[in-house]
């Protein structure tokens, strides 16, 4: 995939992660898995973007002794997804136009 | 790799970095290291899953954008002019720097001379034309009066040709002063140009 197009996979697909209930850093890469296999440097910076994007915020939490970050969508974020849906939307009519059975050269 | 040595190690190589920043990051890495453990891994298997520090690092790096703040004050010169070096080295140094200024001052000034004096001998010769105009005329006159009507009109014609020489050095006058007058212009703009800049840079 081209690395430009993966990158804003990436971020819309981390927002698609906490979209429906707050989550945490290990928890996201386990959901993103069958989709993206990423690791946990390739996590960070993109939730430190998304959260300077104000798509996500940050709060700790307790958990088991320890303090956990949970991450949370904002309005914005889900905005963010909004415009993707639009965007594919699009690029799905596009690819239909394109890849269309050939019509049959008429020849009589 | 323990995960006390995984620390140590991430870091160090962060140590470009604000406390701030590095806190944040190591927070990030505990917590991953923590989820893992707690899924049943070792320490070590946990440590070894989430990667290098130098890759980690690496990556932090790239991605931190260069702004203030991010990156620490003593990456930058501190104290600036004010500090005691500088002016030590700005007093030694005054026999040099300050010969250089004067001179370069004396050949701004002998330049706004030489521009002066052209100017005015173009309004001298202007001048001069007038002059004989006006002279040749009352000596023609003169001389008709006088009743030598002959170099009386020659003298007449002289002076109506210095007359038509003073209109056109006029011209040439008027427009050698608006190009001296628009050069020193020009000139004191880039001066004060420079020093304000320098003001802004200190």
């Amino acid at each position: 995939m081209d690395i430009q197009m993966k990158r804003g996979l990436l971020d819309v697909c981390v927002l698609g992660a906490i979209k429906d209930k707050d989550s945490y850093g290990y928890q996201i890469i386990k959901d993103m898995k069958p989709f993206f296999e990423i690791s946990e440097s390739t996590l960070y910076p993109i939730l430190r973007r998304l959260e300077a994007a104000e798509l996500l915020s940050v709060r700790s939490a307790e958990y088991n002794g320890r303090l956990r970050k949970y991450y949370r969508i904002t309005p914005r974020g889900l905005a963010r997804i909004e415009e993707f849906r639009r965007e594919w939307e699009e690029i799905l009519s596009i690819y239909r136009f394109v890849t269309r059975e050939r019509e049959k050269d008429d020849q009589t | 790799m323990t995960k006390r040595e995984f620390f140590a190690d991430l870091r160090a190589r962060l140590s470009g970095l604000s406390e701030a920043d590095v806190r944040k990051s190591l927070d990030f890495y505990e917590e991953m290291i923590a989820d893992r453990m707690e899924e049943g891994m070792g320490e070590e298997e946990a440590v070894a899953a989430i990667g290098t520090p130098a890759e980690i690092a690496e990556r932090i790096l790239s991605e931190m954008p260069l702004t203030a703040g991010t990156v620490k004050k003593s990456t930058r010169c501190e104290g600036g002019l004010r500090s005691p070096w500088v002016i030590l080295l700005l007093v030694l140094g005054s026999p040099v720097w300050l010969s250089l200024l004067i001179a370069v001052f004396a050949v701004i000034l002998s330049l706004c001379a030489v521009g002066l004096a052209v100017f005015a001998s173009l309004w001298a010769v202007f001048g001069s034309f007038v002059a004989c105009a006006v002279g040749g005329v009352l000596g023609g006159a003169y001389f008709i009066g006088i009743g030598s009507g002959l170099p009386g009109v020659a003298m007449i014609g002289a002076a109506l040709l210095c007359a038509g020489l003073a209109i056109l050095s006029f011209c040439g006058a008027l427009v050698a002063t608006k190009g001296v007058l628009w050069l020193v212009g020009q000139i004191g703009l880039g001066l004060t140009g420079c020093f304000a800049k320098k003001e802004v840079e200190g």
